[in-house]
């Protein structure tokens, strides 16, 4: 077989669909199987615009007058299905005559699958978006019940360790005769004005940045130098306390129901720790705690009590004046002090 | 969390595959091929893998409302309807999914009946 005959049976027998034309007259001399296939056999005299109707004879006419290489991406419709032909022509000079080389590649499943990629990856991405939002939804939800350091310490170990925090403060603050208004009140309204209120704590303690730890019914309690160790956790506690006091005063006097509260203050040390292994909550157990919530009770309404131990480092931004030693439960007799205004503060309320 | 189908057959490399079949199945049949003669490839493909997708439990959100606005219009008949079942069927089966899973998916599709056939052809 003479390599002319190799040739051409090769051309029959590729899958790419092959056609060789006249430059002249773009009439065919040359068509292989795939390309009668696909585009229908060309007629006597037929050109290649009329068999390829997608092809741009304009197009075509200039480049070939360049003699460069022609490109396209064809689309037909083959019995309903959409057929995509990457269509390249170039020139092949015979000594005769000028001739053009027709090749149709069908890309047809590469763009198929293209498409189906594109659909997907749109599937998958917005999924991946709703899983982000999810996440932080859950974040943000983890992040309401510990402070961040723990939340990250849980999330990277799964667990949370028990931790001393030596030197700390808390703020506790309970509501006087709350139980009489809770009786007496419509629960939503009780709730309702909880709420409220305990959300402007929550931005005072954010604002002095101590740590909410927990409310309990209508207890209060937040903390000062945990997890992160502040010197002037002492202070920072009993500014919390004034602003609850100053803004339930304010609050009082534009509401129809009266509010008022007893805060104790106490220092010392305390554990932080998640307590549970299914419903996790972040709490915090020692001294300190148990120090302000005992003196709680043994402030009048809208005052806050504090331990003498506070003195030193409060007495230089608040007015504290001795209340004396007293007698309380579990503790023995401790020296108590209550605090006042803040010294720089300007519309100083007189409470005691 | 139970596991879907979707999952089961090994995710979205065989569902590309079930895709691609129906795909031809569905253009190559001349009971429902004329409904999707005119429509533009890249749609096709896009509406065929988020609706089987969705079918086997796959990261597609294919609401009942969309899957009939796009059908609507069409005035499809129950037999195209049983024609499509037929050959979604015989695409799974083709890629290996089981006759009960098969069935399940079936079922599924029967419960879209509703939306995808137009009301006058009851």
């Amino acid at each position: 077989m003479s390599l002319a005959a190799i040739n051409e049976q090769l051309l029959r027998a590729i899958g790419v669909g092959v056609a060789v034309v006249r430059a002249s007259d773009l009439t065919f001399v040359f068509h292989n199987q795939p390309f009668a296939e696909w585009f229908g056999t060309p007629g006597p005299g037929a050109t290649l615009p009329e068999v390829m109707e997608a092809l741009d004879p304009e197009e075509l006419g200039q480049q070939q007058g360049e003699g460069l290489r022609y490109s396209a991406e064809l689309q037909i419709k083959l019995k309903r299905r959409t057929l995509v032909f990457a269509v390249n022509i170039s020139s092949a000079d015979q000594p005769e005559e000028q001739l053009l080389v027709v090749e149709c590649q069908n890309i047809t499943r590469m763009r198929e699958l293209e498409s189906m990629i594109d659909s997907y990856s749109t599937m998958v991405e917005r999924n991946t978006r709703e899983l982000e939002r999810e996440k932080e939804r859950v974040e943000r939800l983890l992040l309401n019940l510990m402070p961040r350091s723990v939340y990250e310490e849980f999330k990277t170990f799964g667990v949370v360790t028990p931790q001393l925090y030596p030197q700390i403060s808390v703020v506790m603050l309970d509501f006087v005769d709350f139980t009489d208004f809770a009786a007496r009140t419509d629960p939503t309204i009780t709730l309702g004005e909880l709420n409220d209120i305990f959300t402007a704590f929550d931005r005072i303690v954010e604002q002095y940045g101590c740590e909410r730890i927990k409310t309990i019914g209508d207890a209060y309690l937040a903390v000062a130098g945990m997890p992160e160790p502040t010197p002037d956790h002492a202070t920072a506690v009993a500014h919390c306390a004034t602003r609850f006091l100053r803004y339930l005063e304010r609050r009082n006097e534009s509401h129809q129901h009266t509010w008022r509260a007893r805060i104790g203050l106490g220092t010392g040390a305390a554990v932080g720790s998640v307590v549970g292994i299914q419903k996790y909550v972040y709490d915090v157990f020692g001294p300190a705690v148990n120090l302000a919530s005992r003196l709680q009770v043994f402030a009048k309404p809208m005052h806050i009590v504090a331990p003498e131990t506070m003195k030193a480092a409060l007495s230089e931004e608040f007015h504290v004046s001795d209340i004396g030693p007293t007698e309380i439960k579990g503790l023995g007799a401790v020296d108590l002090v209550s605090v006042g205004s803040e010294l720089s503060a300007p519309q100083a309320a007189r409470r005691y | 969390m139970p596991q879907t189908l979707y999952e089961k057959y090994g995710g979205f490399k065989t569902i590309s595959r079930i895709v691609m079949t129906f795909y031809e199945m569905a253009l190559d049949s001349d009971q429902i091929g004329d409904y999707f003669a005119d429509v533009d490839m890249p749609r096709l493909i896009d509406h065929q893998t988020k609706f089987i997708s969705s079918l086997m439990g796959g990261p597609a959100s294919f609401s009942d409302d969309r899957l009939e606005a796009v059908h609507r219009a069409l005035g499809i008949s129950h037999a195209d309807f049983d024609e499509m079942a037929a050959l979604l069927s015989e695409a799974l089966a083709d890629h290996g999914v089981g006759a009960t899973d098969v069935g399940l998916v079936l079922e599924a599709i029967e419960g879209k009946r509703g939306i995808i056939v137009a009301r006058s052809a009851a």
